[in-house]
């Protein structure tokens, strides 16, 4: 849904009346001399779901989770995790979480079960649980073979994953991704993707990316956020739904004509591939059904059905940050 | 405490499992060792102290604790692994001084490394050596070392350019140690009393040169330990500043 500015936006996926929200960001304001990065945003996150944060690069996305992490103090607003003020409680409210920044930065000098050991020692993980948790989380991201290998060695896929581990390593309750499959290869997204959905049964996780196809592959809900400002929150059929093109007759048989049709107020005809014989017809305003379907099936067509057109997410996408630059 | 350790022990790793740890030792034992037996008047009289190599220590300490430190924070915020450190339940206090710490057992086993000079002194000199400003000159070594390193943790903090943390570092060390020097003091005590007390107090080489003479004063202790928290300190300011 489009936001208005303050308003905060509520979504109760997954969640129970006692549950509050895993991630709570209320009203943030960030500048950096006279530019606004982030301005007035506010969310929730529930557990069990994953969140896209979309908006293009420099629209204040890597602002907003940085302020949420503690990693920059917010001009104004709150952020909470798991409750937690991560400025009034930074130690508390960090445990809770794992991040996986952007440029997915480890330690090259350090093999890869040193560098987890080292997170998990900060994190407070010692002895047996250190060491279960480190098979755990290796055994997920498959990086058994990975051990012994220096983190300045790994290829880009690898050093993802080992940033995955690091932010995973202490099971953590929220984890915030910032842009995780940048720079992966095709088989790499598809099982990067795949690991986030299963964290995802019992975690409350912010995905950024200015990758659209990211999104709508795997989140339960989006966020766009653009010029610094939350400008839509909602499911992607909630986006899609706000932009309707109009209304949306497919036809399936040879005899209808478009001379037919466009003497009923349908216009804009797409024919279907050769052999569907699917036509779909759009119309500003809703046809009328008596006549559409005497007309319809009197030339031996029958009609699969009538609604009002959705936008694709790129559509969306497009409205709405086309919009703000306008403003 | 046991952050601290965890941070000391992941940094002391980064110096002795890479060269940087053995290039400081050696280089550092290597100058003073030609030095203290190219100018000390050792192999002509047999004159068993250290007064050359502890002389020479305040200006190695100058060059060499910034070439140690510099990586310590410039390095993670070039690579950006300090978007991961500060985003762990660690405070910023214990994340400075784990590091300082990493950097003081480097010095310290410099220091160990160069037992062998006294050692050496001791078998081969016909008149008994004197061990207490030999003791001196290495706690000298040690205090000065520690605000140095201190003073090398704030510089690397300043910038994410290594090249500058050493510039600025020993630009610093150069006015702790030359500048504000017994010379200086000496020249302006004349016209300027006050002014040269000022910088007499101030100057590292009068606590150190107290210290090498055997005579453990706590005013001279208190000096170089608060110097020490003071940079750490400035540290502290200025990593908390990057939340900013």
């Amino acid at each position: 849904m489009a936001m208005e500015p303050g308003q905060k936006a509520v979504v109760v996926a997954n969640k129970t009346a006692d549950d509050e929200p895993a991630i709570e960001a209320t009203r943030l304001c960030r500048t950096f001399g006279a530019i606004v990065a982030v301005d007035d945003v506010s969310f929730e996150v529930g557990r069990g779901e994953i969140l896209g944060f979309l908006g293009p690069n420099g629209a204040g996305k890597s602002t907003t989770l940085r302020m949420i992490t503690g990693l920059l103090a917010a001009d104004e607003g709150t952020a909470k995790i798991c409750g937690i003020d991560v400025s009034h409680d930074p130690l508390g409210a960090r445990q809770c979480f794992g991040y996986l920044p952007e440029a997915i930065p480890l330690y090259d000098e350090m093999q890869v079960d040193q560098y987890l050991r080292f997170i998990g020692n900060s994190r407070g993980l010692v002895g047996a649980d250190l060491e279960q948790k480190l098979q755990d989380v290796c055994s997920r991201l498959g990086l058994e073979q990975m051990l012994r290998r220096y983190c300045g060695t790994l290829s880009k896929g690898f050093r993802q994953r080992v940033g995955l581990a690091q932010a995973l390593i202490h099971d953590p309750q929220v984890l915030i991704l910032d842009e995780p499959t940048n720079g992966l290869d095709p088989r790499q997204i598809i099982e990067v993707r795949q690991l986030i959905r299963e964290l995802a049964q019992e975690r409350a996780i912010i995905f950024s990316t200015h990758i659209l196809q990211e999104i709508a592959a795997i989140c339960t809900r989006i966020i766009v956020i653009h010029s610094g400002k939350l400008i839509a929150d909602g499911t992607a059929e909630e986006l899609a739904g706000e932009g309707s093109t109009g209304w949306e007759v497919v036809v399936s048989g040879d005899g209808i004509s478009s001379e037919m049709c466009t003497g009923i107020g349908m216009t804009g005809g797409v024919p279907g591939a050769p052999g569907e014989v699917v036509h779909r017809w759009l119309s500003d305003t809703p046809p009328d059904l008596a006549t559409l379907t005497l007309q319809i099936e009197g030339c031996g067509s029958s009609l699969i059905g009538v609604g009002q057109a959705r936008e694709t997410l790129e559509q969306v996408y497009l409205r709405l940050t086309a919009a703000e630059v306008v403003q | 405490m046991k952050s601290i350790l965890i941070i000391a022990r992941r940094e002391c790793g980064a110096y002795f499992g890479t060269p940087i740890a053995w290039i400081f030792i050696a280089l550092q034992i290597a100058i003073l060792s030609f030095f203290f037996f190219q100018f000390s008047p050792f192999f002509i009289i047999e004159s068993a102290d250290m007064r050359v190599w502890f002389g020479l220590t305040p200006f190695m300490l100058m060059v060499f604790a910034p070439a140690v430190t510099m990586r310590l924070w410039s390095e993670e915020m070039r690579t950006g692994t300090t978007e991961v450190l500060l985003s762990l339940p660690i405070r910023v206090t214990d994340l400075v001084i784990g590091k300082w710490l990493a950097a003081l057992i480097v010095l310290l086993a410099s220091v160990v490394c160069s037992f062998g000079i006294p050692l050496t002194i001791a078998w081969l000199a016909v008149s008994p050596v004197d061990w207490g400003p030999i003791i001196g000159g290495y706690i000298g070594t040690i205090l000065s070392g520690m605000m140095f390193l201190a003073l090398g943790c704030w510089v690397s903090a300043l910038s994410r350019n290594q090249v500058v943390s050493l510039l600025v570092g020993v630009f610093v060390g150069i006015v702790l140690v030359l500048v504000l020097s017994p010379d200086f003091a000496m020249y302006l005590s004349g016209t300027y009393p006050a002014v040269s007390r000022v910088v007499e107090s101030l100057g590292v080489q009068t606590h150190f040169r107290a210290i090498e003479r055997g005579v453990l004063a706590i005013s001279d202790v208190v000096y170089f330990l608060s110097g020490s928290l003071f940079f750490l300190a400035l540290t502290v300011f200025q990593v908390e500043m990057k939340r900013q």
